[in-house]
């Protein structure tokens, strides 16, 4: 049973995780692929917990632009394929350190505007894959970026309505079963174009509350699956964007997060007792965030990065 | 004549031995990752004793039985970190040389063996069979398959995805990958029918060991637009007594949803009848009466009310 955040110890877990030199560790050759991914969910951990000065900003930055590909897009790892996933993190991991502007910005933005399909639709990469996830990415880096004019706003937003269900969730294409982590995802594409009105609120809410378990607090993304850390970054967001987080028992969901922490050595897990990894410990602390947990600096829902971080790049030519 | 420690022959050796056992066992249909404590046990329950085991260190690393590969946890991440090096430096390489390849080919001179394109092909198998979401290892296979024309190497690729999917049944790029090979098969071939059926038990038997997997069951549903309606209502048929025994699977109503649906979907293209009607009609009202019996049945269950 934990009673607070142990910040100093997952900021040491944060930190010798991206130091790793010889990239020894199981958790580090399975995440390699998808380093950028990581890296981003460690540095905006970082930078919510008002760390991010201890790691090199120049080591980190150059690291992120050998990623980059010919065609404008950034790949996990250096040498391997762009995909949109790694180019958002990317972009974030650079709106973190305030170096959006070493950026290509035409070339990144033609990237991604170049993946819209002609039914409003995003895929991931050259190969095809279409998902709601990626029109979520599109829409919010080219809003970072500034060029949202680039892609068919009207027929990315009706794509993504088209992929709401008869219980007010979303899915990853029209028809798919609603699931907590996509329906993050069109909320928050709805939310920074300026589309809310499309989503039937209490409809959603409800079936999102319905999340939580009374036991432990903690949230699942469907239903009778079991509570996992992750969704309450997922199902909160969504809540505070529609603005029913108030459906929950907030101080359960807390206790649920807390109780997650590895006390010893940093990290939080997806569930109590559990292992820790990057992943959930950025999910965790971003949950703690919504939630106000004192100590942890506030996170937008939708842009999923500092407030003061999406402030600089909204309020600044 | 012997070469010191840092050789090619002594580096990568692990993988070699691994694509060793790959190559000698083409028929593998199921991968696992497995404590090496547990070697001993699974050679009692194939009715192997130990003194019958070839001493020549590959039996500590992997388990190859009756089509059945394991490999040692032990080992894992020094293989996974070689097959991953080998595999990018092979596509380096197709990538510069793969050009003069395709030249050949046009100009119809013989040009084998085509090393670096069959490099690529083993030795990413070698890594996505260790690392599933190795997006960039899937898109070599794409990259080369694209430029196939025979029906057998799409198929042989469902054969390797199947067998991935043994191990790594949520791997959202192998999924991925399985719908590019059948938006190919069918752009090119006309098996689909068969091909589709197939799918859908493949994820159904995935769906008895994987519970309420979200890709596996999405990619059921992306089937059904490629279903007739005859397909739809042998599905709906066939999936009805696993789904009365896995009422708190809500991916599995949410695929019963999509075939209902695409019924009624049917009624609305030109020259439906009366009759087909009737019968999408009555297959709703069973469906219903069926549901109803079900929520009484097991009371409190949130997905059948849903």
């Amino acid at each position: 049973m934990a009673d607070k955040l142990v910040a100093g110890k997952h900021l040491r877990y944060i930190l010798n995780l991206m130091a790793e030199k010889k990239k020894e560790s199981f958790e580090s050759v399975v995440m390699d692929h998808l380093r950028m991914n990581g890296a981003y969910w460690g540095l905006t951990t970082l930078a919510l917990l008002d760390k991010l000065g201890s790691v090199s900003e120049d080591e980190v930055v150059s690291w992120v632009m050998t990623c980059q590909h010919e065609s404008g897009g950034f790949a996990g790892n250096t040498g391997h394929d762009p995909h949109v996933l790694y180019t958002l993190s990317a972009v974030q991991i650079l709106a973190l350190f305030d170096k959006l502007n070493i950026l290509d910005v035409e070339k990144v933005s033609n990237y991604i505007a170049g993946l819209q399909n002609e039914d409003g639709s995003f895929s991931g990469d050259i190969w095809g894959e279409v998902d709601t996830r990626f029109s979520y990415i599109a829409i919010c880096c080219l809003s970072i970026l500034k060029c949202l004019d680039k892609i068919n706003v009207k027929k990315a937003v009706d794509y993504i309505v088209s992929c709401k269900n008869l219980d007010g969730g979303f899915g990853c294409s029209p028809g798919a079963e609603s699931h907590a982590g996509q329906i993050f995802c069109c909320v928050g594409a709805l939310a920074i174009t300026g589309n809310l009105h499309r989503v039937d609120k209490d409809l959603l809410g409800w079936w999102l509350c319905e999340r939580q378990d009374y036991e432990s607090g903690g949230l699942n993304g469907r239903p009778e699956k079991l509570p996992d850390v992750c969704y309450s970054w997922w199902v909160l967001s969504s809540l505070i964007m529609i603005d029913r987080v108030h459906w929950i028992e907030k101080a359960k969901l807390v206790k649920f997060i807390l109780d997650s922490q590895d006390m010893d050595n940093g990290g939080i897990s997806d569930r109590p007792s559990y292992t820790v990894d990057i992943f959930h410990t950025y999910f965790g602390v971003a949950g703690l965030s919504l939630l106000e947990y004192p100590g942890v600096k506030t996170i937008d829902p939708a842009y999923a990065l500092p407030v003061h971080v999406i402030n600089r790049i909204l309020f600044t030519k | 004549m012997k070469q010191g420690p840092s050789s090619e022959d002594d580096c990568f050796s692990l993988l070699k031995q691994f694509e060793h056992v790959l190559e000698s066992d083409p028929l593998i249909d199921e991968v696992g990752f497995i404590h090496p404590s547990q070697f001993t046990m699974l050679d009692k329950e194939a009715g192997f004793s130990n003194e019958f085991q070839p001493n020549n260190g590959t039996s500590s690393k992997f388990w190859n039985q009756d089509h059945k590969l394991g490999i040692s946890t032990d080992i894992l991440v020094q293989l996974c970190k070689d097959a991953k090096h080998v595999f990018l430096l092979a596509l380096q390489e197709y990538k510069s040389h793969g050009n003069a390849c395709d030249e050949s080919q046009i100009k119809n001179i013989s040009c084998s063996p085509c090393i670096p394109e069959s490099d690529v092909m083993k030795h990413s198998q070698s890594v996505l069979l260790l690392s599933s979401d190795f997006g960039t290892a899937w898109n070599a296979r794409k990259l080369i398959l694209s430029k196939k024309d025979h029906l057998s190497a799409f198929t042989e690729e469902l054969r390797l995805s199947g067998l991935i999917l043994s191990n790594s049944p949520k791997s959202e790029s192998t999924w991925s990958h399985r719908r590019w090979i059948i938006k190919m098969i069918s752009q090119s071939f006309s098996t689909l029918q068969e091909i589709i059926t197939k799918e859908s038990e493949l994820v159904e038997s995935i769906g008895e060991r994987s519970k309420m997997n979200y890709r596996a069951w999405y990619h059921r549903c992306w089937l059904v637009s490629y279903m007739t309606i005859e397909q739809v209502i042998q599905e709906l048929n066939k999936s009805k007594r696993w789904a009365g025994l896995h009422v708190a699977d809500s991916s599995c109503f949410h695929y019963r949803r999509r075939l209902m649906l695409k019924i009624l979907e049917s009624l609305y293209v030109k020259g439906s009848s009366a009759y087909d009607k009737t019968e999408a009609r009555k297959i709703w009202k069973e469906e219903l009466d069926w549901n109803e019996e079900l929520v009484e049945r097991y009371v409190g269950r949130e997905v059948l009310k849903v």
